[in-house]
């Protein structure tokens, strides 16, 4: 698994992700279709699954393909170089940034110009910088369709992705660190310092781990650090990351403590709406991706 | 008699509740390359530069080259580790890393599809091997590149392994590339 970001991000949502916003929902229900929480359990034992077997030819015969591959390796041979389609998309961004040369010579030569000049003798001279300003000013246009088009390419393409938040104080002993662990061995440590311990109680999330995870069902390990819950154990909840989106599991510490155990975290998920129109400003763009914050979504 | 009296539906509703629990949870056969777009994610989510390196099929194999459940294995040159992930019905069944080295080459893009590759595996001997052993089946096929091509080591192959009780399997290799059928040999 891959990670996004390294160091925790403290999410300050405080007050208004739990305080009631008629004019956010009003807004989402006229735009979007309604979010999914799904209230997931967190597991004291490690769910079991079917073990199927897989890849059983080569298993059975590791040793006879390994020796033809090391066969294939002494053995010289004149390699030739395969040749594919190239992307359109790449022969665009060669253009625009032909494009982006262009514009930066003309704004240069003109700088230039006006560096030479330093005094303004007669009205043409006061067209000529009107001109040049307009000039500019359509140069900055172009660049703004031409950001907008590597937007929509960019960010337009959301990959499997989970985002793990904690919010909620808890009912008794005191969080130090919380600790994920992905199946396939990815362990993210995330400590809280009093602030941030502070801000999830009063409805703030902290986001512990944000990264590409496949997309299939799996078990996120949890291990709660700190007064009262080193001795409580470890904590399982299976996810199945949708494909091509960005998957939220937050768990909710406010109603737990380390004499309920593990099992006293609640914890849900949702996914984050997609939209299309990315090219939009966010105060147009109503199917721009968002996740706004309410009780259930931080 | 009344058309419009209430007809016992109970025999009905029993039956379509049979098929349902009978069909749940079986996935159809499908071709090789069904599955490929799903691991290739999950492939790139475990590590960037993960190639496929080699597929198989995990469950019986039908006649027309479909399969319930496909592993695809990628290789990742970063970790020096292999990856393997098995897909069913549109899902990853099963992903673990495998416990071997395996380094191989990636597989060619746009390689045949598995229908295709058995049809020519079929015309290449495995019919008539099928047609003159008693129980004879086709066991495996495997998508690999290098390790079963003696002219071209370069060449990504299907190779296809047919079981007969008490006889040498026969061994069918096919291009991926123009489904020629390469070579056999029994063993």
């Amino acid at each position: 698994m891959r990670m996004r970001h390294a160091a925790p991000v403290l999410l300050l949502l405080l007050a208004p992700a739990f305080a009631p916003r008629p004019a956010a929902a009003a807004k989402n229900a006229g735009n979007l279709p309604p979010t999914t929480v799904t209230t997931v359990e967190v597991e004291r034992e490690r769910p079991v699954r079917e073990k199927l077997p897989t890849l059983r030819f080569l298993r059975a015969n590791r040793d006879f393909i390994r020796a033809r591959f090391d066969r294939l390796r002494e053995t010289s041979r004149v390699s030739r170089a395969g040749a594919g389609n190239v992307d359109p998309r790449f022969l665009e961004y060669r253009r625009l940034l032909t494009e982006i040369a262009a514009g930066k010579d003309s704004v240069t030569v003109n700088s230039d110009a006006r560096e030479r000049q330093s005094v303004f003798t007669s009205v043409e001279d006061l067209a000529a910088l009107e001109r040049e300003l307009d000039m500019m000013e359509q140069l900055l246009n172009q660049q703004r369709t031409r950001l907008g088009y590597l937007q929509a390419d960019f960010a337009g393409r959301q990959r499997t992705e989970l985002d793990l938040v904690i919010t909620g104080g808890a009912l008794a002993g005191q969080v130090d660190s919380v600790r994920v662990t992905l199946e396939d061995g990815t362990s993210v440590a995330s400590s809280l310092t009093e602030t941030q311990r502070g801000s999830i109680q009063h409805g703030g999330a902290l986001e512990v781990f944000r990264g590409l995870v496949e997309p299939r069902p799996q078990v996120i390990e949890i291990a709660l650090m700190g007064e009262g819950w080193s001795g409580t154990g470890h904590g399982f909840v299976t996810i199945e990351p949708v494909r091509d989106r960005l998957t939220f599991l937050k768990l909710d510490l406010s109603q737990a403590s380390p004499k309920l155990g593990i099992g006293s975290l609640a914890a849900s998920t949702w996914l984050l709406e997609t939209g299309t129109d990315v090219t939009r400003a966010p105060s147009q763009a109503a199917g721009t991706p968002q996740a706004e914050a309410d009780r259930d979504r931080p | 008699m009344d058309d419009r009296a209430p007809r016992n539906t109970f025999p009905t509703l029993i039956a379509a509740a049979a098929l349902v629990l009978l069909f749940a949870g079986t996935a159809t056969a499908a071709p090789a390359r069904s599955g490929l777009e799903l691991a290739s994610a999950a492939a790139q989510a475990w590590s960037a530069d993960a190639q496929l390196v080699y597929v198989e099929n995990d469950e019986a194999l039908e006649a027309g080259g479909g399969c319930e459940r496909w592993s695809y294995l990628f290789y990742s040159t970063s970790q020096d580790r292999a990856r393997v992930w098995s897909v069913r019905g549109g899902k990853i069944a099963v992903a673990e890393n495998l416990d071997m080295r395996f380094d191989a080459p990636p597989v060619a893009a746009g390689w045949l599809d598995s229908g295709t590759a058995l049809a020519a595996a079929e015309r290449g001997g495995g019919a008539e091997f099928r047609a003159t052993h008693r129980a004879a089946q086709l066991e495996t096929m495997l998508l690999m590149r290098g390790a079963f091509s003696e002219g071209d080591p370069d060449a990504t192959t299907w190779t296809f392994v047919y079981r007969a009780a008490g006889e040498p399997s026969l061994f069918v290799v096919v291009s991926a590339t123009d489904g020629k059928v390469q070579r056999t040999w029994r063993g």
